[in-house]
């Protein structure tokens, strides 16, 4: 076991490490970032002056080596655009989208799982037409537009929630909705087939034949065993929060890190979108790892293979 | 021409208008004598010497007094913390400092000061944002008495007032001295009417009324104790931000969303000319390709011909934005010329096209990085000429890597000159030498706007403008297009002037009784 | 592989990953005609369909099917409401937008780009996919570990990001965009295509062509494709509608498909700042997309369930 979490461990170490490195050469290649610390009016002396200042005249391989030894010591490099350290703006941004993405997967949880458990205790009624075709239709919605289309409704032509910003607790509510709406169709369907598994199994037929069951019974002896499964499924969801942060925060004006990190790109502020990737890229490893642990742990077939 | 009302489309109306009602955040307002105002930009420093940003120079006059400043009337540079000036020769001026001009932390302004803060921009270590600038042609600063200093100039330079009022502002002596390599993160000690009383980066700055600020100056006794400038990037929060009343005024609102909720209850709209400018620049050097078509001046004629300036202006730009020929705003000093215009005429265009040997047109990239919908309309206007046209609209950092390595054969940008009211700042730019934005690849022109910039007498400066500007347009290395119009929306509680100059002064505003 | 399978989070490859065991041998019918027979019942799918054809007809044929010409400005007729809302008419049938150009012919033509997106995705990740499932499939050893690791790698990063950085170092147009969405979803199709080719690997048929003198890859390729393509069309309708959502996202969110075409996430981004006034500028072009992508959904759905038949419900 120990040997599989190394091996894990490792892998994932890599992939962050390509990873970053392809973007920091990316950007380093297509954008000039002396322009946007000089700003727009900029005359030309200021703009050579940066370049020369912040070293972006040196081999790309150089300059990520240096990046990349400053992050093992803990130092991101500082904002090329905030001129501020990358570290503290990750301080500063991270408790919006993590209480977002907490908050979207909360709303997930409330919708996909009763819909999918009452779908799968009575396959083909009206209860599992409806869940399935609100997966289906979910799924057909631009996320950006059912954000847009909530404003509308909730913030403007019924003014219960405030249109943007993430001042308050109710300021979470519409972004919560809309971004855990795009995550109902795939933990739902999950759920269904998942507990569909395990009704079909023998020892709960059995059961059921013989009467011993009610619904609550059933209930808890089963989503027991489907459980787990959805257990590592949203850890991994919880991963694709963070990337769906990116066009919910933008559309609610959010202060994020989804948010900073599409200014970021925009502002071809390296440091910032690197540091940021990197650290999508690790929650995402690491989520994953969880889920493959729990797996692994339900299932020692996975460990050998 | 039919322009409708915004359509009160019955719930969203109904709705916002509740939503004035129902306040999130009722911090703004003069009951607590507190100004809000919406930054679409986060600013990334308070120090002005460190950000050129023009949300940091709107924030600089408030917390920041250099040894001039710019006459909001006028818009000519009068002192201020200098009580009076004196060009002793053409490269040697000397200043007298007002008397019981304090810092926020209570000490006062010295010649000392002034000498550190100048000596500090003009040394290469400090990197401040626009030494390279001032660099180029301030030598030293040497003080004359107690309140008295003489700037020795390289060469002569009649913008030295304008540098001072815009990009200087003083620090007391020492400021960055322990600061290391980290001195734009030093707590803002400046000698402004406000001072800065918290900073929280891309989310808000909170400004106090300095008390001990010097009765003596032109900014003396601003009406409103607080403000908080908070930073909102989408424009449709600010909005909702404003009906609610959570912000007292939003600044460079896009005309359609003025029109639209200037039509609400509780928003007041104010609206002025910009001395910003919008225009396009085409590769008569060949820079980008020596083969370019545009070398040829009859297709940059054709190209000023073929756009629809009036139309644009009107539907678009909207207000008291207004067509503009030359390679200036006409609010600027030595902004006027008789040179050629270029009246709308697609038949014409069409026509130098064919003289010039592109009787099917051709095609090519134009680069944008602002006001989308106008590059839209800019497009519209050249495919009608049978010019086939790819619009490459970027951000702007793609756009200036791309335009500063001269690989632009046309773009759209706009220009505000830095609020300053001189061609220097506009004209001047553009085509100097050295300018990464100038495309013209004519020398002679550029030692015209090069000798201006070194002469202190007005009307040589003018005669030499007016040469340049003829030359401009002679040769249509530009297609000048409009002024902006700027839009403001507010609270109607609030008294504020709309800036001639485009930079709001935010210490002029008062509440309405 | 079960990370993946969790990381796409969705039943449908699951369900595709079991191979096809066709029915209808009792009544004689070959597995076409069966999943035929069995599409005429399938209401999802006709509907899908049904929608599909008609938009797909609107869209090869715009041209002549749109009213006006959708990039013909028309300043002084700027905003003009839909017919049905005070101030609209019929010349305009969905009104204008802020350049004064026709909102009804802007949407057909829109349609054209949707599609091509979607279409000309879908198929450059079918084509990375595929090749790299049957390389790691068949071949194995460093190969699949390498394959495997670019797939964590694609997986780790939050696609939309990468997505949205490609665009924007390599510029925006049509192809670009088509390209970038291509080459960041190819992962299930390598899914299938690997497990299919890894099956066959063991199957003793394969060491007999081989020893008749067939190529290695000769043998993945002629005979793990005919046997997977159900799968991957179901596959390709998923990723169609995957990269049109893409596309609306990217270009709403400024890095997409450039002005002047008329792509529907940029309608709806150019619409947004009036918003809270013109609301149809947004909601139109929204409820195309939803009215595409679903009728792509309900035809991949469909499809999967007539071809594939081990089905619990």
């Amino acid at each position: 076991m120990l040997n599989y979490v190394l091996r894990r461990g490792f892998m994932a170490l890599l992939v962050a490490l390509t990873v970053s490195f392809a973007t920091f050469s990316l950007f380093h290649f297509a954008t000039d970032p002396a322009q946007t610390i000089a700003g727009e009016d900029a005359p030309q002396e200021m703009v050579d002056d940066i370049r020369e200042q912040y070293g972006f005249d040196r081999p790309v391989l150089v300059q990520y080596g240096d990046w990349l030894g400053g992050v093992f010591d803990g130092d991101f490099g500082k904002s090329y655009f905030w001129k501020q350290p990358v570290v503290d703006l990750i301080q500063e941004h991270a408790g919006v989208t993590i209480l977002l993405a907490l908050s979207s997967l909360l709303v997930t949880i409330l919708i996909a799982l009763p819909l999918g458990i009452s779908a799968a205790l009575r396959p083909n009624s009206w209860v599992d037409r409806f869940a399935l075709s609100t997966a289906v239709s979910a799924q057909a919605i631009p996320n950006f537009w059912l954000g847009l289309m909530v404003i509308i409704l909730f913030a403007v032509t019924f003014p219960i929630f405030p249109v943007s910003g993430d001042a308050t607790w109710k300021h979470y509510v519409l972004p919560s909705l809309v971004l855990g709406a795009s995550s109902v169709p795939a933990v739902m369907r999950l759920t269904r087939t998942g507990l569909l598994d395990v009704l079909s199994s023998d020892y709960i037929r059995t059961a059921r034949a013989k009467g011993f069951m009610g619904y609550r019974l059933i209930l808890q002896q089963a989503m027991r065993n489907a459980l787990l499964p959805i257990v590592s499924v949203l850890a991994v969801q919880l991963g694709n929060k963070l990337g769906g942060s990116v066009v919910t925060e933008s559309v609610f004006s959010m202060n994020g890190l989804g948010r900073l990190a599409v200014e970021s790109i925009f502002n071809s502020d390296i440091p910032t979108v690197q540091s940021l990737i990197l650290i999508f890229v690790l929650t995402f490893v690491l989520l994953t790892l969880a889920a493959d642990l729990i797996n692994a742990w339900l299932d020692p077939r996975i460990r050998m293979g | 021409m039919r322009t409708r009302p915004p359509v009160p489309i019955g719930n969203c109306l109904t709705g916002l208008i509740a939503l004035c009602a129902l306040s999130f955040h009722a911090n703004a307002g003069p009951d607590n004598d507190t100004l809000v105002v919406a930054l679409s930009k986060p600013l990334t420093t308070v120090d002005r010497l460190y950000s050129i940003q023009r949300e940091g120079l709107i924030l600089s006059r408030l917390t920041d007094d250099g040894l001039f400043f710019v006459d909001p009337e006028s818009l000519e540079f009068v002192p201020l913390a200098a009580s009076s000036y004196e060009w002793v020769s053409d490269t040697e001026l000397e200043i007298t400092l007002r008397e019981g001009v304090v810092f926020h932390d209570g000490s006062p302004l010295t010649a000392e000061d002034v000498i550190y803060t100048f000596e500090w921009v003009i040394n290469e270590e400090s990197d401040t944002s626009r030494g390279p600038v001032i660099r180029s042609w301030l030598d030293s600063v040497e003080k004359l008495g107690p309140r008295k200093v003489r700037f020795n100039l390289k060469l002569p330079y009649p913008m030295a007032l304008r540098d001072m009022a815009i990009s200087i502002p003083l620090r007391k002596q020492g400021t960055y001295e322990d600061a290391e390599d980290d001195a734009e993160a030093q707590p803002l000690n400046g000698i402004g009417p406000y001072r800065v009383s918290a900073f929280r980066a891309g989310r808000e700055i909170v400004l106090e009324r300095f008390e001990g600020y010097y009765q003596t100056s032109p900014k003396a006794n601003p009406a409103i104790r607080n403000m908080i400038f908070r930073v909102i990037p989408d424009q449709g929060t600010q909005q909702a931000e404003l009906l609610s009343g959570g912000i007292d005024i939003m600044m460079d609102v896009p005309p359609d969303v003025a029109d639209n909720v200037s039509h609400l209850p509780g928003v007041k709209r104010l609206e002025g000319n910009d001395i910003r400018i919008g225009y396009i620049t085409l590769d008569a050097a060949g820079e980008a390709n020596p083969d370019s078509p545009f070398v040829n001046r009859k297709v940059r004629q054709a190209i000023n011909h073929a756009i629809n300036r009036e139309e644009i202006t009107r539907y678009l730009v909207r207000g008291s934005a207004e067509v503009v020929h030359f390679a200036c705003h006409p609010r600027q000093f030595g902004c006027s010329a008789d040179g050629p215009r270029y009246p709308y005429n697609p038949q014409k265009a069409r026509q130098l096209l064919a003289e010039a040997g592109y009787p099917d047109g051709f095609s090519f990239k134009l680069w944008a990085y602002r006001e989308k919908i106008i590059a839209e309309a800019v497009v519209s206007n050249l495919n009608a000429i049978g010019l086939d046209v790819d619009l490459r609209f970027v951000k702007l950092n793609v756009f200036s890597k791309v335009r500063n390595s001269k690989d632009m054969q046309a773009f759209f940008a706009s220009y505000g000159s830095g609020g300053t009211a001189d061609a220097s700042a506009s004209t001047g730019v553009h085509f100097a030498a050295n300018s990464a934005r100038n495309y013209s690849g004519d020398e002679a022109l550029a030692a015209t706007v090069s000798s201006a910039e070194q002469t202190i007498d007005s009307d040589e400066r003018k005669r030499l403008y007016r040469k340049a500007l003829n030359r401009i347009a002679e040769q249509a290395y530009w297609v000048p297009m409009f002024s902006y119009s700027q839009n403001f929306l507010l609270t109607p509680g609030l008294e504020f002037s709309v800036p001639k100059d485009g930079v709001p002064r935010f210490w002029q505003a008062s509440w309405r009784q | 592989m079960m990370t993946i399978r969790q990381t796409l989070g969705d039943v449908s490859i699951a369900s595709v990953e079991t191979p096809p065991e066709y029915e209808g041998g009792s009544l004689g019918l070959t597995p076409t005609k069966a999943a035929l027979k069995r599409a005429r019942k399938h209401h999802g799918l006709k509907i899908g369909f049904g929608i599909l054809l008609v938009m797909a007809v609107f869209a090869l044929f715009a041209p002549w099917l749109a009213p006006h010409d959708p990039y013909m400005q028309n300043l002084s007729l700027r905003m003009l409401p839909p017919v049905w809302n005070e101030g609209g008419s019929w010349e305009y049938l969905l009104g204008t937008d802020h350049l004064g150009r026709d909102y009804l012919s802007r949407l057909i033509h829109g349609a054209r780009i949707s599609m091509a997106i979607g279409l000309g995705a879908a198929s450059i990740g079918a084509v990375i996919g595929v090749t790299l499932g049957l390389l790691a499939g068949y071949f194995g050893g460093w190969i699949d570990q390498a394959v495997n690791f670019l797939v964590t790698c694609q997986l780790a990063v939050p696609s939309l990001l990468l997505i949205m950085a490609l665009v924007f170092v390599i510029g925006q147009s049509v192809t670009v965009v088509i390209f970038v969405i291509g080459v960041t979803h190819w992962v299930f199709y390598l899914v299938v295509t690997r497990s299919a080719t890894l099956r066959l690997r063991e199957l003793d048929f394969v060491a007999a062509a081989n020893a008749m003198g067939c190529s290695k890859f000769q043998i993945a390729v002629s005979e793990v494709l005919p046997n997977l393509t159900n799968q991957i069309m179901v596959i390709f309708t998923l990723e169609v509608a995957v990269a049109i959502l893409n596309e609306a996202t990217l270009s709403f969110l400024g890095l997409g498909i450039p002005s002047p075409l008329p792509s529907w996430g940029l309608m709806i981004a150019e619409g947004k700042t009036a918003m809270f006034f013109q609301p149809w500028l947004v909601i139109l072009p929204g409820i195309a997309l939803f009215i595409l992508v679903i009728a792509i959904n309900l035809l991949g759905d469909g499809v999967r369930d007539v071809t594939v038949t081990n089905r619990r419900n």
